[in-house]
């Protein structure tokens, strides 16, 4: 897990308030909904709003892609550090 | 309740009822005629409306009944006179909107009940400190958020509503000459949406939106119990305070012995739930606020203007969930 991986599962485990997860529970490839960490999309949308805050990106409302973005820790963190890149370029 | 009452018209198939193109047409009328000579017409379309709509003439009956058996007001329950009653309530309250549009309802008429302190905080937000929502109720006058931009003093204050009008609603707005005040449409749960309420809020902006209509296509819904019957309420107001993680306030505006009171009241010092508990925290809050309209009705017995049929307990099919999802 790299460091952004690191700050997001954390992001992930303060917003919802995940009290018994840590952030090594929350492996890069664990599916955040349903069967894996169980999440709905209202944490989602909970979520999507931590995560523009804390790193200043937009994220596209109900397009296929943000979507996809969402599905686990790994795809987020590679995400955010796509907007990064787009933002200071 | 039989299936006839269940498969009623949704609220919003009414076309808001004077809404717009009344609002238009009689904004231009009270301005060319004046409210006498306007108010006669008014009764007459709103006569019209209790002799052909005999559906709206069975709901407000049933909303009396459940009243006085619920208050145990036996005064209170319905006989034709009082049901007609109801609706020329309305028709006097469509003319109080219409004042209230062009300003001619000013904040020293009004009566404010705030033993919570909800203006004061509101006055500090022009300070800096962050906006709150209210939660308003079609019970009374609803339209009187015009008056309460006036009373917040610059603080603006976007109002959330469900109809698509919007953009003309905003241009009769400021055509008044009314800047703080804002209608802002709003349909689901997005991020675009929830991130510019969020940074409005920031910025000390208050938000309204109304408690007590489920939006025709939003199955986020919940059941609970209003006057004694189980009543559906939108989930939507509950959830987007607590993704806001606001403080939530009751806004009703009632006309007492000829004079309008506003009373605000803190409902909810911060929106927030338990992780896994949140549908069951939204319950408690709506039925707390089911509660809270209850007494309310009480205080205005007549002017309860939901006139489609509001106690259906019939759950929706349940939608898939992920659709409201990003």
């Amino acid at each position: 897990m790299n460091a952004l991986q690191q700050e997001i599962a954390q992001l992930i485990i303060d917003t919802l308030n995940l009290e018994d997860v840590t952030v090594a529970d929350i492996s890069p490839d664990l599916p955040l909904f349903g069967e894996g960490l169980g999440l709905d999309s209202v944490d989602a949308l909970e979520l999507a709003l931590a995560l523009q805050k804390r790193y200043d990106i937009r994220i596209a409302s109900d397009s296929k892609d943000a979507r996809q973005h969402f599905t686990t820790v790994a795809s987020l963190a590679s995400f955010v550090q796509a907007q990064r890149d787009a933002c200071a370029n | 309740m039989n299936e006839q009452i269940a498969q009623e018209r949704h609220w919003s198939a009414y076309k808001e009822r004077g809404s717009l193109f009344l609002m238009r047409l009689t904004a231009f009328s009270v301005r060319v005629f004046g409210r006498r000579l306007l108010a006669p017409v008014l009764y007459l379309i709103v006569l019209y409306f209790f002799v052909s709509a005999r559906s709206a003439r069975r709901n407000i009956g049933q909303y009396q009944t459940y009243l006085a058996a619920w208050s145990d007001h036996a005064a209170l329950r319905p006989t034709p006179g009082s049901v007609f009653e109801q609706f020329m309530a309305f028709a006097d309250n469509l003319l109080d909107r219409l004042d209230v549009w062009r300003g001619r309802l000013r904040f020293e008429q009004v009566q404010l009940i705030d033993p919570t302190g909800v203006r004061a905080r509101l006055l500090r937000s022009q300070h800096g400190a962050r906006g709150e929502m209210l939660v308003v109720t079609h019970l009374g006058n609803p339209d009187v958020c015009r008056a309460m931009a006036e009373l917040s003093e610059r603080v603006p204050l976007n109002v959330l509503v469900h109809n698509r009008h919007v953009a003309q609603f905003n241009r009769l707005l400021g055509e008044a000459g009314d800047r703080s005040m804002r209608l802002i449409q709003v349909s689901e749960l997005d991020t675009a949406m929830m991130m510019d309420l969020s940074q409005r809020m920031e910025r000390g902006e208050w938000l309204a939106i109304a408690g007590d209509r489920v939006p025709l296509h939003d199955a986020r819904r919940v059941t609970v119990d209003f006057l004694g019957h189980p009543a559906a309420f939108p989930q939507g107001p509950w959830l987007m305070a607590g993704l806001l993680r606001c403080p939530v306030n009751l806004l009703c505006c009632l006309k007492v012995e000829g004079h309008y009171r506003i009373y605000l009241d803190t409902f909810l010092a911060s929106a927030r739930w338990e992780r896994g508990q949140r549908d069951e925290a939204i319950r408690g809050w709506v039925q707390r606020y089911a509660d809270h309209l209850s007494a309310q009705c009480l205080i205005a017995p007549r002017q309860w203007f939901n006139f489609y049929a509001y106690w259906q307990p019939v759950e929706p099919p349940a939608k898939k969930e992920a659709t409201h999802a990003h």
